[in-house]
Parts: structure tokens; sequence; C-alpha cells
């Protein structure tokens, strides 16, 4: 197992105080007692480091960990109740599979001993995770999956939210429908993923005072969307959305240019992360409107995250890797007021806690079904020509508040 | 057409029967090997992380049931998912819906299995080759296909969460997998013995008869189709078992189960440990649940890579797999010995 100490940046300020301080008697209080488990804190960082999620979070997620440990030792200086040496990352690859995801979880519980699991792309392997965090009693911080099983039927008390879901990812179309775009086509791969998403659309497009004229189920995975796009665009629409995602999106958004229909209709897409633009190249997928987390060049703060993060990494930060961070940064801090990593103690701390950060803005843990909810943005792809540098590909055209974007507690948990 | 399953068919003769010290030599390997493989099974959660060790021994069991009719049937299932899948799907509905402790679970997972194997063997035994494999094929996509979109039932892509590990309220076994383990490996031992009296049967003789020469058997008078038909139905019995197991270990079922890439996955763990060995299935199963979990965590990312060349490597260097190639080389530096000392 690789585990990595982490090899952090000290602070060597805090180092050399730490010197002086220790020849004088007096100095400041002692650091407050804590309680760890095992003496350490361990983050578990459990997600797809080899197949079609790798870019949106993968091993660049344990760069924004570990940032966020960084963060947490400059923030608390010798007051931190957890010292660089006592924190842990430890790693492992889901392969999207669910079994490989639940066995690994319960390694990483079991056998190094994390205090908390981060991350789990694709739902079938999140829910899988989240279900052993029930059994050990131990936390999982969900980043990327997009289900609202994880704080609906399937939620649990030891089990967190934290970046998105199918239900905000539709609440960007409210914005496309005021800016005229008033009927839709959907076109939706058709399992589970993709009918929760038009269901959302559905009635995020409705309640704008928009319509849907039709949505149009595919095979998944698909290679050929070609009929599909004559279809949807056969009612003539003023917005066409896919629910496609990964792979099935590039190919989706290839065809829907190739076939002209791209004149006659906006493209909307579900569900897109920055390093899918990045990928296909913005020219491809310039004027279409989705709904983003959060977006690295939205203001000073985030660009100054970005930055340090493409110091590290050579790439800029997705909305995932934000989110982890944060989420890295929230746990530690959750232990820093409560003076141990005992989960029970942790979830006391988090639960209805009210968060401002780099990633959440208006951020709220919400108690009722553990959804992180926070300030989302509807954003438009720019035109190849605005864009000013590497990754500078979105234009955001409307905040969605936190109480938009994640409405009401979800009805089907009870903890 | 009348068929006698109490007469075998003329085997291999061999001197080895009459000589009493030669029968002793043999009884005496197999009490070793018994003792190795006991040893095996009783130890394995002791020298492995325990869950990962019930996974090797559901893909052991998995990988017995495809040997089956893969090695002594001749007929190589490239669908065999279906019957894992649909059995982990009726053990975790049967764990979650009546709350039996799970070994009834997944005798009732097995049984479902073997049902739908009555149909989808039916008509794919009367092909063989190629075509059988993709008769299972096409039939275990219809199940995929059926299990993705019944999502009040199986929970489509999500799959079906929280099945419950209820044993008669042992809590030591309900919640360690420790201890787990030696209970549903009575079941796999259980299903592994069932394979095991299968072939050596008058009934495995027939199969065997029907993999290295279908129309001579039919000539003799056997029913070719309905000996395969049982064997499939049997095959599917096993594999259920093992599919029961791997979805109560895990406390949930997913689509992954159904999925073709499981069965590809079985197949080459059949053929890794040699084929038409029924044990090297258990090694196959070993060295590819290990080398997953030990390359999950390594932070290399080509595990297709890994897996896929040592498949390759497999095939062109020992055909027979490892525990073919192990028993080869025994059998040759026995006969070596035997030809010094006459």
């Amino acid at each position: 197992m690789t585990t990595t100490r982490s090899g952090l940046v000290t602070v060597t300020g805090f180092a050399a105080s730490a010197l002086m301080l220790a020849g004088c008697a007096g100095g400041p209080p002692p650091a407050p007692e804590s309680d760890l488990s095992n003496d350490k804190v361990v983050i578990g960082l459990l997600n797809d480091q080899s197949g079609v999620y790798k870019d949106l979070s993968g091993p660049n997620s344990k760069v924004a960990i570990e940032m966020a440990i960084e963060d947490y030792l400059a923030e608390y200086g010798d007051q931190a109740v957890v010292t660089e040496d006592q924190i842990e990352i430890v790693m492992a690859d889901t392969q999207n599979k669910p079994d490989v995801a639940n066995t690994q979880a319960q390694q990483m519980y079991d056998r190094s001993n994390a205090d908390v699991i981060l991350d789990v792309p694709a739902s079938s392997a999140a829910l899988a995770v989240a279900e052993v965090a029930n059994q050990k009693k131990k936390l999982h911080i969900n980043i990327s999956a997009a289900t609202t099983e994880l704080t609906g039927a399937a939620c649990n008390p030891y089990t967190f939210h934290w970046a998105y879901n199918t239900q905000m990812l539709a609440k960007g179309a409210a914005g496309v429908v005021e800016d005229g775009g008033e009927t839709w086509s959907l076109v939706y791969p058709d399992y589970a993923f993709g009918q929760d998403m038009v269901k959302s659309f559905t009635a995020a497009v409705e309640d704008a005072g928009g319509t849907v004229n039709e949505a149009i189920a595919t095979p998944f995975p698909n290679d050929n969307f070609s009929t599909f796009i004559t279809r949807a665009a056969s009612t003539d629409p003023d917005v066409i959305g896919t629910m496609a995602a990964g792979g099935d999106l590039i190919n989706f958004v290839k065809q829907f240019n190739q076939s002209g229909v791209r004149d006659q209709a906006q493209l909307a897409v579900g569900l897109m992360f920055i390093t899918d633009i990045h990928s296909l190249g913005v020219d491809e997928f310039s004027g279409t409107t989705f709904t983003d987390a959060w977006y690295w060049n939205y203001d000073e703060q985030n660009r100054e995250f970005a930055d340090r993060f493409l110091d590290l990494t050579d790439t800029r930060p997705s909305f995932a890797h934000a989110a982890n961070y944060s989420a890295a940064y929230q746990y530690l801090d959750a232990i820093q007021r409560a003076g141990t990593d005992d989960a029970d103690a942790i979830i006391e701390e988090l639960e209805g806690l009210k968060v401002d950060d780099v990633f959440l803005r208006n951020g709220e843990i919400r108690a009722g079904d553990h959804s992180v909810v926070h300030d989302s943005y509807v954003a438009k792809v720019k035109d190849a020509a605005d864009v000013e540098e590497d990754w500078d590909y979105e234009e955001i055209t409307a905040t969605i508040p936190a109480e938009d974007a994640f409405p009401d507690v979800n009805p089907n948990c009870s903890m | 057409m009348s068929t006698d399953l109490e007469t075998p068919l003329p085997t291999k003769f061999d001197v080895s029967d009459f000589d009493p010290r030669a029968r002793r030599a043999r009884s005496i390997r197999r009490l070793l090997l018994g003792t190795i493989a006991l040893v095996a099974v009783l130890g394995l959660p002791w020298w492995v992380y325990p869950p990962i060790a019930v996974d090797i021994a559901a893909w052991a069991l998995f990988a017995i049931s495809v040997d089956l009719l893969l090695g002594f049937v001749g007929a190589l299932s490239f669908g065999h998912a279906a019957f894992w899948g649909v059995s982990a799907y009726s053990a975790g509905l049967i764990a979650q819906n009546f709350g039996l402790p799970f070994p009834v679970a997944i005798v009732g997972g097995a049984i479902a299995a073997m049902i739908i194997a009555v149909p989808i063997g039916y008509l794919a035994v009367r092909r063989s080759g190629i075509y059988f494999a993709m008769v299972t094929l096409a039939f275990a996509q219809m199940i995929w296909f059926v299990a993705n979109q019944w999502k009040d039932v199986t929970g489509g892509e999500n799959g079906l969460q929280g099945v419950p590990k209820s044993f008669f309220g042992i809590e030591l076994i309900e919640t360690e997998a420790f201890y787990f383990y030696y209970v549903v490996v009575i079941l796999i031992v259980a299903g592994a013995w069932l394979a095991w009296r299968i072939v050596n049967s008058p009934f495995g003789r027939v199969l065997v008869a029907i993999r290295d020469n279908s129309a001579r058997t039919r000539a003799l008078g056997y029913d070719v189709e309905k000996y395969k038909l049982i064997a499939f139905v049997l095959s599917a019995g096993i594999a259920g078992v093992a599919g029961g197991v791997f979805a109560i270990s895990h406390g949930f079922v997913s689509l992954q189960e159904l999925d073709w890439t499981t069965s590809g996955k079985v197949v080459l763990m059949t053929v890794l440990g040699g084929m038409g060995t029924l044990w090297g299935g258990p090694v196959g199963a070993a060295v590819i649940v290990l080398l997953e979990d030990r390359l999950a965590t390594s932070g290399f990312d080509g595990i297709g890579i890994i897996t896929g060349s040592i498949f390759i490597l497999c095939v062109l260097l020992f055909r027979r797999g490892i525990w073919g190639t192990a028993k080869n080389l025994i059998d040759r530096a026995r006969a070596g010995y035997a030809k010094r000392r006459s």
C-alpha cells in the first residue's frame, strides 16, 4: 500500500519558533489535549486512478488534500491538535467498480486505520463505500459521485455529500430558460444517472416556465448518437440537453457539432467537468451551458488556490479537486475543535456548520441529510477567441444561491 | 433412448491400479495434496485480509463452475456472470426482504440461478464452440439489461444496498469477516466437492466423452443434449453459490456482477489456473484477486495491462495453466523416477 507521509513543506517559521520556544520555560499554552485514534489522523483517498475519472479527480486530489493539510498546519501553528507527523494520506484505486471500492474501503478503515475516506466517484461505488462507512462507524465524505441516493434512501449518519448532486446540476437549466431557451429536448443514457438527471432537468425547466418537448433515451454506453440528435432536433427546440457523461459526452458533442444541429439549437450539458472541455478542446464546446460547482477563475480567492495547484500539478483544479481540499480542511478543522478524531464527535462538529472557504461559498453542512449545500454557478463555455490562457474556458453567467441549488432536505432520508 | 447412468465408459488402462506400491504412493500423494488444500482453505484468512479471503473463495468456486463446463464438457460459457449475478441479486433480495440467515439466502440464490439456467442451457447446448459462447454471452447481456432497467427491484446502476449478513444473531460472524469466512467456506467447499463428485462420477465420464467426441457418444446411445443441459444447470448452481457468497460478503449487489467483464474474468482465472483440472480455477482466482488487490493500492494505473500480459504469457508459455503445468511436471518427474527404478 502506498502510504505516503505528508511530506509537505514545513512551515519554516513554525519550526524556527518552536526551536526558540523550546528553551523558554513559560511560552504559549501547550497544545490542547488531543485524543487521536492510533495517535494519528489517516485520510483515505479512494478514487479512480486509472480510468475515465482519473483526470477530473484522481491522483491530483491527493495534492489538494496535501494543500489542505499544509493550510491547516499553517493556520493553527503550534496550537494544532494534529501535528504534521500525525497526518497520513493513504490512496487506492476503485477502478470505478463497486466491489473493488467496497473491499478497498474496508481495507482502508481496518488495516490502514483510515479515519475518513474522501472522494469516490461513480455512484454505485460511492453507495458501496457509504455502506461500509455505516457498518464500520467511520466517516465517508463523498465528493465526486452525483447520485442523490447518498443523501436520500441510502443516507447514513457517517456519510456526507460535499460537492454536487443530480438535482443541483439541473438548476442551471432555469437560467437558460430565462435567457430565452424555452423549449428543450433531452437526450439521456438509459441508466440510473441518466434517468435521475432527466427527472431533475424536466422539473427545473418546467419550474422556470419552459417546456420539455421530449426526452429521448439512448443505450449506455453508446458510440453513435446521430439518430438521437436528429430526433431531438426534429421538434425544433431552442435547447438540446444531453445527460451523457465522460466518454459518451465527448462522442455526443463531436457528433452534435458535425450534424449541423449546433446552428439551430443551443447545447446544454448535464454534467461536465472542466477536464472534459480541456480534453476535447474549447472549440467543440463553445456556447454550451452547464451547472458548475466551482470554477478556478471565478474570483481572486479561487485563482490563488488554482495558482498553487498549478505549481504542484501543472494543471488547473477541477471542482472535485477544490472540493477534496475543502472537505479535508473542514475535517481537520473539526478535529481541531473537537480535540479528537472520533467519528461521532466529528459528526457533531460538522452537522449544521456554516462554512465559507475557497470551495464552499455560503456553505452549510445540512444536518438533516448530510448534504453540503453551497452557491453554484451557471457556466457558459467561452468562444476560442475569448480564451486568454490555458484552462480559461468558462464564463460564469449567474450564481445559483445555495438554498436554490440544494433546496430541500431529501425526504427519503432518515438517519 | 435409454441411458444408463450406472455404466461407466471404459477409462484409460492404468498399470498402477494393480501395483500395490504405486497405489500406496498414490494414496500418500493424495493425502499430501489434501492436507495442503485443507491448510490453504483454513489458513487463508490468516495470511490475507479476511474480506479478500472471502473474495478468493467465491471466485475460486466460480472458476470451478466454469471449468466444469470448459474443461469437462468442452463448452466455453462466456455468460456465466448471468448465474453469478442472478444468484447475487436473488440472495441479496432474500436476505433483505425476509431477514433469513445468509446460508439460506445463498442457497436460494443458487436455486434461482439454476432455474434461469434451464431455458438458457436448453438453447445453448444445441450449439458448440464459438456459437455456444456467443449464445451464453447474449443471454447474459439480456439479463444485464433487465437488471439495469428493473430499477425498483435491482436498484439499476446504483445496485442493491444494505444486504444484511444475518446469522442466527451471532454477532461475531455477522460483523467480523474473519469468522464469516469460516461459515461461507463450508458452502464453498461443498460446492467444490459437488463439482469433484460430478467429474469423478459415471456421469462425468460421459461428459468427457461428449467433449472428446460428441458424435460417437451419441452413437453409443447417450442423449448428448440432456447430459450437457444437466451439466450446464449444475454448473450454474455452483456459480450461484459463489455469487451468493460474494453478494452477502460485500453487503451489496451491483450491475458489475452481471457485466460481461465478470464472465471474462472468471474464464481468465480458469485458463490461468489450468482448465480441465478443477483445482486450477482456485489457483487462478487467488492469483487474480490478490494481484488486483495489490495493484489497486500500488498507485500504478495499468491494472488491465498487467492481467492481460499475464494471460498472454500464460497462453503462450504454459498452455496448461499454473496448476496444469505443475501437475505435468510432477507427473513427468514421477514417470522418470519409475523408469529409473525398473
